[in-house]
């Protein structure tokens, strides 16, 4: 009954959020879209270091090397549904190949492997002038079109980039909910005891990252096509922290923790302008508060309050 | 006959510590085996140079013939061999019927055919008949992690047997564990013994419960072995008496 209520209520508001931008000016659908792309970069993320326990501070980096890669292909003139793939595939073989050090290190250092790692392609991207227009950037890039339909509008474009945004988002759901999922929960829960009892940790901390890295390769695809010009600020790896604090603010290891944690880090910044120049200060302020209050993140607020009800 | 799993003059030093200084055993097919100790005798180190938990300082362990020493815990598990921890290691977020899904999934099919595979692997109904034996049922649903320590210690044991090892190796299995089930636990290991036909090795301090368990009992002191034999003679030992009582 629960469940099936629950699914409604997920229905609802996946049909609210797309109906949501028909009310809103072009900045609004801009934050809309903008939130989607963020969004499968946060669920990826939250596969890598909420199921399967491998803290990374790269993931700006991922989605950095999706947006140049689909940035350079489509000002090549290839089709943008040719270079979204190809940005994935990239990602994955480099999330397989940056893998190797969560292999050997983990906790803290491998926080500053995967760090190490943003910092490096953040300054490719920025040095690397000849392949990715250095601080200047890549303008111009062209938005997608669908069987000949433009989708250069605002709009249709974030509908597009919903539907795949839910595209990404139920491919993790089956793959969490498959034994893969269960493999990466007992490797985050008890890697000793999971090789003991024959979870190939290697192939699995590889797969966690690689996945991971993939979604963010989408993201980016979506982000160079969104923003239309790019350049390596959006990249650098205060992005990784404040995605990381997304899935962290939403609940790490909480299929749908991201969603709120991505509102946290998206959206949040967008409504407390009406502060001006407080309204940094205001977002520090009040993701110190939910760390305390909440260091289950955001989806642990029923569980909270059903352990004060248990108590009294 | 062939012995089952053979440890020839294993020894295991930390500079000038000898945990483990030439111990040789051998276990049959289907065989209890029980080994006893005071504290820090070795017994735990012993094991876990078996399991390639640790690499042995020189000796050889052959498992059906084939030489496994050195080999990590993940080509042990392959082979069938399984163990249980000192300490309690379950997987604290999943639910005890995971926990023992998860315990046999990884033997199922390969890495690419289990991403395709039902949620449960093919594993549910064999998780369910041992959720039922190991007496868990009322709280198959509830995560490892909120169960008592005597609970716990019963799934870490189910899981060890879920994927029905050849040879399990068991870390002092009533440690922590409410005398009450101490009983309940041995029988489970016998049926076990009888149902899955493995072999087991049991480090325990529990005498009581080891002597009844186990037909063939070592002692180690100071990581040799001092005797061996059934347990009513490894207990009237004069050695051992003196090793765990003093002079």
């Amino acid at each position: 009954m629960t469940t099936n209520l629950q699914k409604l209520g997920l229905l609802a508001g996946v049909i609210i959020f797309a109906l949501l931008p028909l009310g809103l000016k072009s900045y609004g659908v801009y934050l809309c879209t903008l939130f989607c792309v963020y969004l499968m970069a946060t669920f990826g993320l939250n596969l890598t270091v909420g199921y399967a326990g491998q803290m990374s501070l790269g993931q700006a980096a991922f989605l950095g090397i999706g947006a140049y890669i689909a940035a350079i292909g489509m000002k090549a003139g290839l089709p943008f549904m040719v270079m979204m793939p190809l940005a994935a595939i990239a990602c994955f073989a480099v999330g397989l190949a940056l893998g190797f050090p969560a292999l050997r290190v983990q906790h803290h250092y491998l926080a500053f492997a995967t760090l190490g790692f943003n910092i490096l392609v953040y300054l490719v991207m920025r040095n690397e002038e000849k392949v990715t227009g250095g601080t200047f950037g890549i303008s111009g890039i062209p938005r997608p079109s669908l069987f000949g339909y433009s989708l250069e509008p605002s709009l249709p474009f974030f509908w597009f980039t919903l539907f795949f945004t839910l595209l990404v988002i139920g491919m993790l759901w089956w793959l969490l909910r498959s034994p893969w999922g269960r493999a990466f929960a007992a490797l985050r829960d008890n890697p000793i005891r999971a090789e003991s009892l024959g979870v190939n940790i290697t192939a699995y901390t590889l797969l966690a990252f690689a996945i991971g890295a993939a979604c963010a390769g989408v993201a980016g695809a979506f982000f160079a096509a969104l923003v239309q010009f790019i350049e390596p600020a959006p990249f650098h790896f205060s992005w990784s922290l404040m995605m990381l604090l997304g899935v962290i603010v939403g609940g790490s290891g909480r299929f749908l923790g991201p969603v709120l944690g991505t509102v946290v880090i998206v959206l949040l910044p967008e409504w407390l302008r009406f502060m001006q120049n407080w309204y940094l200060a205001a977002f520090g302020f009040a993701v110190v508060v939910l760390m305390i209050w909440l260091p289950g993140g955001l989806l642990s607020i029923p569980e909270k309050f059903a352990r004060k009800g248990a108590v009294k | 006959m062939m012995p089952f799993l053979e440890v020839k003059d294993m020894r295991k030093q930390y500079g000038a510590i000898k945990a483990v200084d030439g111990v040789s055993m051998k276990v049959g097919p289907g065989e209890i085996v029980g080994v006893i100790g005071p504290n820090g005798s070795g017994k735990t180190t012993l094991f876990n140079s078996i399991l390639g938990q640790i690499q042995p300082t020189s000796g050889n362990v052959e498992f059906c013939g084939e030489n496994i020493t050195g080999m990590s815990p993940l080509e042990l598990s392959r082979r069938g061999v399984g163990r249980t921890f000192q300490t309690l290691q379950v997987f604290v977020k999943l639910s005890v019927r995971d926990n023992l899904i998860a315990a046999a999934q990884e033997f199922k099919g390969t890495l690419g055919s289990r991403l395709f595979a039902k949620n449960d692997a093919g594993l549910g109904g064999h998780a369910d008949e041992m959720i039922e034996l190991f007496r868990l049922k009322h709280v198959a649903k509830l995560p490892a992690g909120s169960l008592s320590y005597g609970q716990q210690k019963l799934i870490d044991i189910a899981m060890a047997f879920m994927p029905a090892p050849r040879l399990v190796l068991l870390d002092e299995p009533c440690a922590g564990v409410n005398p009450s089930l101490v009983d309940q636990l041995r029988e489970l290991l016998v049926e076990l013994n009888k149902t899955q036909g493995g072999s087991f090795v049991v480090i325990e301090h529990n005498m009581d419960f080891i002597m009844k368990l186990c037909p063939h009992v070592i002692c180690m002191v100071e990581g040799k072995v001092m005797a061996e034999g059934p347990p009513a003679e490894v207990q009237a030992n004069r050695q051992v008496l003196e090793a765990y009582l003093g002079n």
